[in-house]
């Protein structure tokens, strides 16, 4: 099953990166969001290996899975759902200044 | 007088900073002008002096004070003050001058109530360059380094309105700051190899320091570090140019002070770096050259501040070559030279500033013949010009004789001192010349243009210059070689490192110094007679390519790299996002290397063992988010890609619940739906042409681009891949903190959930953090839509005033103009209060079960993000009037930091969980704690509903183009009531 989920990831963020190299800038932001599920499968990944019981404190003695990782995680949801609405209102702002939406017809960073 | 008194000069200095500062404010500078501020602001180099003074009784005994306070201790760094007789022989003059500079520039300046500007950054400077000769740490002296070239720069540009004064500010800086870089490079080594920054430790390892491989790397830095700041060859071209300084500046910081940081440094560490083969050709080698170069150079100038300035640098350089050497009387010369040198050129300067103030030029060309209508100013000048010139019975002629005395002397290499010898006597006789033209050409003869005509300056203008011009008659005549002279024999000694005999006394019978004394002073009688046409003919043969050309060459070469490295700017985001993650890859393959052969025996396939069922859901949820986020390239409507990127984030949310983490699953589908409604609406905020030209494009591109995408989108995919499985092979099997949290959650928290644990308490910080990003992420995509949005002609965001909820049903229409119909319409009205009760729950129950505040707050922004689809943003707005978005940011931000605080009135320590349940004995049903992590969660919920209504408010509203379609759809609707009615 290891296999499958480190090609899964490896799958998602080359779908990410793909769709933030597009002209399109909402592919862009969806990219974004890909690459952050893709990073947070990642870091639950890292986590310790035995242990199929939710963390929950119960008086029967199971092994959990590890709950710093899904803290962590728990922190990247929220702050990559915040940055990506702020990317969407910065790309807004940019579409609306040079009226499109194709990137590569954002000319003004140009020297 | 105690230790700690070392620091009282430096703070009345910059008392005295801080109040010609406050002079600044209208209501003062009303009631004093700048004279009268001066003569207050003299006081504080007075009594700094008088604090020096002092301490000399216990310096003469060859004490050294030391006082220490420890900064950052952490790191080693102290500010450490130190005062030894070459400290307070710097001192002493520091402060000397820096009284006779101050009156003299509330002189200068008089009537000018802006001027305070200029007094205040002369105290500051003279704060920093006290600073710098009494620092007792490497790193204290650093930090007062670069506070004079600052200041320095400050006053260069104090006409900051005249375009050279800026540039040549501009270059003092940059020559003296490189320098300072280079410096601090050196001390760092220095301090390094000696274990200490502090002198006493440095001073006393000059063995270890010498032996180090490291030697010339250190040495060169620190030297580089002093040549720039003394204006040494090939680093003096700053210093004739920071003569647009006003006068006072001049004299105080280009000629007395500043300049002789260098010296000072190289002094200071001669004990510790010194008496090396490579010390003595670099020192000596780029003094001879300075000395040359400055008193050639000084020659042809008609300005009288830059041919001081010149031979400034001549002085300079003699005082370089004397640290370099390692014989006695060099470091004699050394010292009499610094205070000889000190002396006659702040007098010369301050004469310089009368002439200039009275006659309105500095021109040798057009003046002459003062002499008789300042006969006063003559007569300073005169006496400043011959101690210049080297003439006894002026104190300047002790300093050329040691100087001769020193090139002269057996020690050296035969070849050397005559090279030395005679480098001593060009420059000597150079510098009589230039002392003469000086005062010829200003005071004697007739006058050259009759438009310039001088009168005698105010009283005190004059007395400055004369204090230091007597003080060099004076100094040559006193009897005793003894008491007067032990100051600076200390100070020698501090320099040299062994015992130096110093005495004053001018005649020491017929020796070869003074025969070549003489020869000096016949060469430059010669030299000064033929004078018009040396410099005719230097001016000839001055070249084309200068030091200077070299200095422009640069910067404008710095220019035209910095304007090509721009030019490779061509602002395409995504040529920018391909170069960064190439590079992120590049660099993982280049110094992590290729991965090893993977062991992919101890890693599992899917297998059919008795946990079958999970395999098989995990395999779904795998497929799920895979094939969906590959859809979402595939598919050609934005829309469509988005429903697909959706999809995929359940997918990841269901591996997450079968990764054995409910919480984060249940917040994974929140955000997910969230995020989805906040892509959609966005993309109706944008203009239909602009969508749909949006689309076209999307794969519109060379094929070869394309593939370059691809292979860039390939290759980091393997790389996480990669990354994935090494991360898979080398997880631990247990985890070291959670039976740490399970053990004590229940306990010390009453909370079951062990990742709500974390959130509300363990890492509490964090969320408190976050919550804040939130809440600013938030409240910038509202500013940004609302006002940078409508500069950009869109009119944005205008939140209107809207009117009383009425019960009269408003005609408005839901997202893209269409009218929901009843059914779903009531389905909204239900949905939000079901919300609410679900987000209670979650609050309330969230340490037992998953789900939390965060939780809570998306969905119940969910369910009025559903009212955004189904009502439209007019009517919303109107029903939900008590939802003030930023209020509820910052209360539930302001929530969070009183249960933090209540945690520290209660227990003593932020956010220590404090159950009020408990503590008061109520009975409540169970499950439920009132506590302050209830209160945290409520807190996190309130400023998610803010945030996001936030954001859902901005992108829900309808854009520009849309709201005619709206204007147009609520026409229809009325005229469709009225029909009814």
């Amino acid at each position: 099953m290891e296999i499958l989920t480190a090609i899964a990831i490896g799958t998602m963020f080359a779908v990410g990166v793909f769709q933030l190299l597009r002209r399109n800038v909402i592919r862009s932001a969806i990219g974004l969001l890909i690459l952050a599920n893709a990073v947070n499968l990642f870091l639950l990944s890292t986590g310790a290996s035995v242990g199929m019981a939710p963390p929950y404190v119960s008086d029967i003695p199971v092994p959990m899975s590890d709950a710093l990782p899904q803290a962590l995680i728990l922190t990247a949801i929220v702050i990559s759902m915040g940055g990506t609405a702020f990317v969407l209102s910065m790309l807004y702002i940019i579409s609306a200044r040079y009226r499109t939406s194709d990137s590569d017809e954002v000319d003004g960073l140009k020297h | 007088m105690p230790e700690s008194a070392l620091l009282l000069p430096l703070i009345i200095i910059l008392t005295g900073a801080l109040i010609a500062a406050l002079y600044g404010l209208p209501w003062l500078n009303r009631r004093l002008n700048v004279t009268q501020l001066s003569w207050l602001l003299a006081l504080a180099p007075f009594s700094s002096f008088c604090i020096l003074v002092s301490f000399l009784d216990n310096l003469e005994a060859n004490l050294v004070f030391s006082w220490r306070l420890a900064w950052l201790p952490s790191i080693g760094f102290n500010l450490e003050l130190y005062l030894d007789s070459l400290s307070a022989l710097f001192g002493l003059l520091i402060t000397l001058i820096g009284i006779l500079v101050i009156i003299y520039a509330g002189q200068y300046f008089k009537g000018d109530r802006s001027a305070y500007r200029f007094l205040t950054y002369m105290l500051l400077f003279m704060g920093a360059m006290l600073g710098l000769v009494m620092a007792g740490d490497v790193l204290t002296l650093f930090i007062f380094w670069e506070g004079t070239s600052i200041v320095s720069f400050l006053l260069v540009a104090y006409k900051y309105k005249d375009e050279v004064a800026r540039r040549s500010a501009f270059k003092a800086l940059l020559i003296t700051s490189a320098g300072g870089i280079a410096l601090l490079v050196g001390l760092l080594f220095i301090s390094y190899l000696a274990g200490s920054t502090t002198f006493t430790v440095i001073l006393k390892s000059g063995d270890i320091l010498r032996g180090s491989v490291f030697y010339p790397v250190m040495l060169i830095l620190v030297a580089i570090g002093a040549f720039t700041k003394s204006a040494q060859f090939p680093f003096h071209i700053w210093l004739p140019e920071a003569m647009s300084a006003p006068t006072p500046a001049s004299a105080y910081l280009h000629s007395a002070t500043m300049v002789k940081a260098g010296i000072y440094l190289m002094a200071r560490l001669n004990p510790a770096l010194g008496q090396t083969e490579m010390w003595f050709w670099l020192l000596t080698l780029v003094g001879m050259a300075t000395m040359l170069a400055g008193a050639y150079l000084g020659l042809k100038q008609n300005d009288i501040k830059a041919l001081l300035a010149y031979s400034t640098i001549s002085q300079l350089g003699i005082l370089m070559a004397m640290i370099g050497q390692d014989i006695e009387i060099a470091f004699k010369a050394l010292i009499i030279g610094i205070l000889a040198h000190a002396l006659y050129k702040s007098a010369l300067f301050m004469v310089a500033g009368i002439v200039d103030h009275e006659t309105g030029t500095r021109d040798l060309r057009r003046l002459g013949g003062l002499r008789r209508s300042m006969p006063y100013t003559f007569a300073v000048g005169a006496l400043a010009a011959l101690s210049m010139a080297g003439l006894p019975p002026l104190f300047g002629f002790l300093a050329k004789e040691t100087l001769l005395a020193t090139a002269f002397h057996p020690s050296l290499p035969k070849i050397v001192a005559w090279i030395f010898t005679l480098a001593s006597i060009v420059t000597g006789a150079l510098m009589f010349t230039l002392a003469l033209m000086l005062l010829w050409d200003t005071f004697m003869g007739e006058p050259r243009d009759p438009a310039v005509r001088g009168h005698e300056p105010p009283k005190a203008m004059a007395l400055a210059p004369a204090v230091p011009a007597i003080l060099s008659l004076i100094l040559g005549q006193l009897p005793g070689p003894k008491d007067e002279a032990a100051l600076l024999a200390n100070a020698a000694q501090a320099a040299h490192g062994f015992k130096v005999k110093v005495s004053l006394a001018l005649w020491t019978g017929l020796n070869i110094p003074l025969v070549l004394s003489g020869v000096a002073v016949c060469l430059g009688v010669v030299l000064f007679l033929y004078r018009q046409r040396l410099r005719e003919l230097q001016v000839r043969l001055s070249p084309a390519f200068t030091l200077n050309t070299i200095y422009n060459w640069a910067l404008s070469g710095l220019d035209k790299a910095a304007f090509w490295a721009t030019r490779m700017q061509q602002g395409k985001l995504r040529r920018y996002l391909f170069i960064i993650l190439a590079a992120a890859i590049g660099l993982i393959l280049i110094f992590r290397g290729l991965p090893p052969p993977l062991n992919l025996s101890s890693l599992s396939w899917p297998t059919a063992d008795f946990r079958g069922e999970l395999v098989i859901l995990r395999f779904f949820a795998l497929f799920l988010a895979t094939v969906a986020a590959l859809v979402s390239v595939w598919v050609r409507s934005d829309f469509t890609a988005i429903l697909a990127f959706g999809a995929s984030g359940l997918g990841v949310a269901g591996l997450m619940v079968l990764g054995a983490a409910p919480d984060v699953a249940l917040v994974q589908i929140v955000v997910d739906m969230l995020s989805l409604v906040i892509l959609v609406l966005a993309l109706t905020r944008l203009p239909r042409i602009q969508r749909r030209r949006a689309q076209e494009v999307t794969f519109l591109q060379r094929p070869m681009g394309l593939a370059r995408d691809g292979l860039i989108a390939v290759a980091s995919g393997i790389t996480v891949m990669l990354f994935t499985f090494s991360a898979l092979l080398s997880r631990p099997r247990q985890s070291v903190v959670t039976p740490y949290y399970a053990a004590n959650a229940k306990k010390m928290l009453g909370s079951k959930s062990i990742v709500g644990a974390i959130i509300v308490d363990y890492r509490v910080l964090d969320t408190l953090i976050e919550i804040c990003v939130f809440g600013i992420a938030g409240l910038g995509i509202y500013t940004l839509l609302r006002y940078a949005a409508r500069k950009f002609g869109d009119k944005g965001t205008q939140v209107e005033e809207l009117p009383a909820p009425t019960t009269v049903e408003l005609n408005t229409m839901g997202i893209g103009g269409t009218r929901a119909s009843n059914f779903i319409r009531v389905l909204a009205y239900v949905i939000l209060p079901v919300a609410m009760v679900i987000a209670v729950t979650d609050i309330i129950y969230g340490h037992d079960m998953p789900g939390d505040g965060f939780t809570a707050g998306v969905i119940i922004s969910l369910a009025i993000g559903f009212w955004y689809v189904v009502f439209g943003y007019y009517e919303t707005r109107n029903r939900l009037f008590w939802l003030k978005t930023s209020s509820f940011v910052a209360a539930g931000i302001l929530l969070a930091i009183i249960s933090g605080t209540l945690g520290v009135i209660i227990k003593g320590s932020f956010f220590a969980n404090v159950d009020f349940g408990q503590m008061l004995g109520l009975s409540l049903p169970k499950g439920f704690h009132l506590s302050t992590s209830l209160l945290f969660e409520l807190a996190i919920c309130l400023s998610v509903v803010g945030s996001v209504t936030h954001m859902l408010n901005t992108f829900g509203h309808p854009g520009e183009e849309d709201r005619e379609c709206i204007d147009c759809l609520r026409q229809i609707a009325e005229l469709e009531n009225k029909r009814s009615q």
